[in-house]
């Protein structure tokens, strides 16, 4: 009996160790991409003397034979099922499950409120830099700031996890006075939520942005604060638009990491004008048909935050051929996503610059360029002290 | 190479293997052959440049214990030369860097400069260490085939965390070892325990050891001591894990390597800890130091200079930065006074007091060990002692507990010989004629190895998953 069971148990593992490589030979170049985690998948590591001399073709290639070993997102998912399901451990895949939404796990070190000043300081003398150079231009800017998904939903942190909510407040109140200092304009979307009772539909449980209803307020709330300035802007008020929720399951940033094994039912919403306001798009240059919100054509395709503007682009340009109103120049993270698609009706032209993507010119250039009426910085807090991408304002 | 990569698991191990067994057992040489060239890709694989470094060492080696040998002229000169060309080399690439840095904090101005360090050289030169002294001494004949001797240097289931092997152990099993499928079973039942101890056990308890280690002004004495117990635990799985790899590996490929490890952790003094973790290294200092000094046959003034000639050495053996100089005094402090001192008194206490003794005592030593500084040693030292910039408890060490649970309830029978205990039981039985006992005695080790394997493979693939949510979004 022994023999047998040491000769099958040889079998057996010899086939398994030898069906991987042979599995990997035929079938590695079939997947380019993991979706769940948002990444390409690594390449085959070209053997070179320097290489092998250095040792970084090992490294290499373990990167590649991981990344396409067989079945490998389905053991991950299984995996992740086991670690939510049965270890139930309190953090997943850098995912904190909390009762009602999904977190990020942060660590628990924490920067000193002296040196959130001191970056306060350099950011916001740049931003006044470009803001006086904007109003040299014939324009005036508003920084309007939004709280994370994290940063909203501090509260339902466990305990014992650090929510960084008092760092969070010190960051975020250093970056307000900073700018009140040196004269921007700040309008702390924080706030304005605050003041209509924080509520929780306002922000995605599975994603780390906003959903629409945040996108909404948030809109009028930067119409106000224009308006109180003496702009004369129309506006889409509720009676122009049918909140729709679309069908398709809806996967967050948050909830992807989890390989969306999470329970729940959240979707997507979109605000479908009664009386569209026409427009024509250019997307990095190009003319494009791509509309508002890009929804899948059948119902069981899955959507995420994507869909509203069809994601992130360098530059995109909306003309809505109204020339009596004035033209707005947008930057930011991908939070200006959802507004744009309510923003743009306020106005004649809409330019929107991704500075992470958007590399043709400077920030300062595209002003001087385009001379926009009004420009709108729109950031989450958690890249208020970012000083590259759509933080490097005043780069050459 | 790391055992725990997929291109070992996956690749290399599997072609090893088929290459190694195709060619038929009386071809002896053919497999030693394959093994050899195997061994080399193995070691090379971190880098080619390294691997000349290894096989300079086995050259040298080999040809100094040949003009080493009883009976050649000169034979004193090849030895020490050789010892000291095998020390300068270790010297140099270990130690270089700490001996200028400690020259620059003197206030002597000299560039550092940056040594590629290669991996397992300090195993590999105590192996040629152990080979040459043999020699020398007459114990065993200077082996006169270079392949053989870079095998035994280079033999890729111990070259780069041992176990520290002897050449007279060694070198029967070259022309005498015999593959069989009861051996092989055995090995790669092994091989996958030690595979999971690494991957599923030590590498999450390094994670709780890793945030206490780093917490700074967040210590408190709750964090500090699980990280204390996390990183007890996780050396103990990550080098019992490798050693166990290596000896399964060893075993699948007919050679018997020696144990290394013998449930350290139930030991009941600094001693008998030392006589179970890391066997082969404390066998090595005995026959190679020790008692060449004189060892414990010398006057009470002598053993302790001995002892601490001996404990500085290991404490440098394994790093060269202060605080393992440090841990090398301490467990001279620690030996010294069980021997001379407190020795017969601790003898006299019950089993499960001398057990916490020896639990403190060993914990408080692998502080000492992963400390990266004596500032940091003191902070945490400080903390476990109650006086912790965080205060009792936090929520960091909460997380950790929660976060591992698993895995800090499984280290600890795993530590422990239960799974002795539990094979001795149904052996008992199946001698008493239970099939029960008996199949499960076949069976179940081999299916928790399949299972094991199946979970470290999983846990790998974990390792590599990474989103980057920022550029998309």
């Amino acid at each position: 009996m022994r023999r047998f069971f040491n000769r099958a148990f040889l079998a057996c593992l010899l086939a398994a160790l030898l069906a991987v490589p042979g599995w990997v030979a035929l079938r590695s170049h079939r997947e380019t991409s993991a979706y769940y985690e948002n990444r390409t998948l690594a390449e085959l590591p070209a053997l070179t003397w320097e290489s092998l001399w250095d040792g970084s073709f090992g490294t290499k290639l373990e990167s590649w034979y991981s990344d396409h070993f067989p079945g490998r997102t389905t053991l991950l998912k299984a995996d992740t099922k086991v670690q939510m399901d049965i270890l139930k451990r309190p953090v997943v895949n850098e995912i904190v499950a909390a009762e009602d939404v999904l977190l990020p796990f942060a660590e628990y070190g924490e920067q000193a409120p002296e040196d959130y000043a001191r970056q306060a300081a350099d950011i916001g003398a740049d931003l006044q830099k470009l803001d006086a150079h904007i109003r040299a231009n014939g324009g005036s800017f508003h920084y309007v700031g939004f709280p994370e998904q994290r940063v909203y939903f501090g509260d339902q942190y466990p305990g014992y996890l650090n929510s960084h909510a008092a760092e969070f407040e010190t960051a975020d109140g250093a970056f307000a006075a900073a700018l009140a200092e040196r004269g921007v304009r700040f309008l702390d979307m924080g706030t304005v939520y605050d003041g209509l009772d924080h509520p929780a539909a306002y922000y995605s449980t599975v994603d780390h942005h906003y959903n629409y209803y945040g996108a909404y307020a948030a809109y009028r709330a930067i119409l106000d604060t224009l308006a109180a300035d003496g702009w004369d802007l129309p506006v889409l008020t509720e009676d122009d638009i049918d909140f729709v929720e679309l069908p398709n399951p809806y996967i967050g940033s948050r909830s992807r990491k989890l390989y969306n094994l999470w329970p729940n039912d959240e979707k997507a919403v979109i605000g479908v004008q009664r009386d569209p306001v026409a427009f024509t798009r250019w997307d990095n240059g190009e003319l494009s048909e791509r509309p508002l919100f890009v929804v899948p054509t059948e119902e069981y395709l899955p959507t995420t935050y994507n869909l509203y503007m069809g994601g992130d682009f360098g530059e995109t340009v909306l003309k809505t051929d109204r020339p009596d109103l004035p033209d707005v120049l947008i930057f930011g993270d991908s939070f200006t996503n959802a507004l744009e698609t309510l923003l743009y009706a306020s106005f004649d032209e809409t330019h929107i610059l991704d500075l992470r993507h958007y590399t043709e010119k400077s920030l300062k250039d595209y002003i001087t360029a385009y001379q926009p009426d009004l420009v709108l910085c729109i950031q989450n807090d958690t890249f208020y002290y970012t000083t590259t991408g759509n933080g490097a304002v005043w780069e050459d | 190479m790391a055992f725990s990569s997929m291109a070992f698991l996956f690749g290399f191990l599997p072609l090893t293997l088929l290459c190694c067994f195709l060619i038929p057992a009386r071809f002896r040489t053919g497999r030693n052959t394959i093994l050899l060239l195997f061994s080399l890709a193995f070691y090379g694989w971190g880098g080619i440049r390294l691997l000349l470094v290894l096989l300079a060492s086995c050259v040298v080696n080999w040809g100094a214990a040949l003009l080493a040998a009883p009976g050649r002229r000169h034979r004193k000169a090849a030895f020490v030369t050789a010892l000291v060309l095998n020390l300068g080399m270790l010297g140099y690439f270990k130690y270089t860097g700490f001996l200028l840095n400690n020259l620059n904090a003197l206030g002597v101005d000299v560039t550092v400069p940056s040594i590629m360090l290669p991996a397992g050289i300090s195993f590999f030169t105590f192996q040629a260490i152990a080979y040459l002294a043999d020699v020398y001494r007459g114990t065993i004949p200077a082996e006169r085939s270079l392949p053989r001797l870079t095998l035994f240097m280079a033999f890729f289931p111990q070259v780069l965390q041992g176990p520290i092997l002897r050449y007279g152990e060694f070198a029967p099993a070259l022309t005498d070892r015999r593959e069989t499928a009861a051996d092989a079973a055995d090995g790669a039942v092994r091989f996958c325990f030690g595979l999971a101890k690494k991957v599923l056990l030590a590498d999450a308890l390094g994670q709780i050891a890793d945030g206490a280690f780093v917490a700074g002004d967040r210590l408190t004495a709750g964090l500090a001591w699980l990280g204390a117990i996390a990183y007890t635990l996780q050396l103990y799985f990550d080098f019992s894990g490798y050693t166990d790899m290596a000896l399964g590996l060893g075993r699948i490929f007919g050679f018997r390597l020696p144990e290394n490890f013998n449930y350290p952790y139930v030991s009941k003094s600094a001693s008998e800890f030392w006589r179970r973790w890391h066997m082969t290294l404390s066998f090595w200092f005995r026959d190679y130091v020790y008692i060449p000094l004189g060892g414990s046959r010398c006057s009470r003034g002598r053993q302790v200079l001995n002892l601490l000639a001996v404990w500085l050495l290991t404490g440098l053996w394994h790093g060269s930065a202060w605080n393992f100089v440090l841990w090398g005094l301490y467990y001279a402090a620690l030996l010294m006074g069980e021997r001379f001192l407190w020795g017969r008194a601790l003898d006299r206490l019950p089993a499960a007091l001398r057990h916490v003794y020896a639990l403190v005592l060993i914990t408080i030593g692998w502080v000492l060990f992963r400390c990266t500084s004596l500032g940091q040693v003191g902070e945490m030292l400080s903390a476990m002692s109650g006086a912790a910039p965080g205060g009792a408890w936090s929520g960091e060490a909460a997380y950790y507990l929660r976060q591992f649970r698993w895995e800090l309830l499984a280290a600890i029978p795993a530590a422990l010989p239960v799974k002795n205990w539990l094979a001795a039981k149904l052996e008992v039985r199946r001698a008493s004629g239970s099939r029960s006992a008996a199949l499960t005695l076949a069976l179940a080790p081999k299916l928790l190895a399949l299972t094991l394997l199946g979970l470290s493979t999983v846990r790998l693939l974990g390792s590599t998953f990474r989103s980057f949510l920022y550029f998309q979004f």
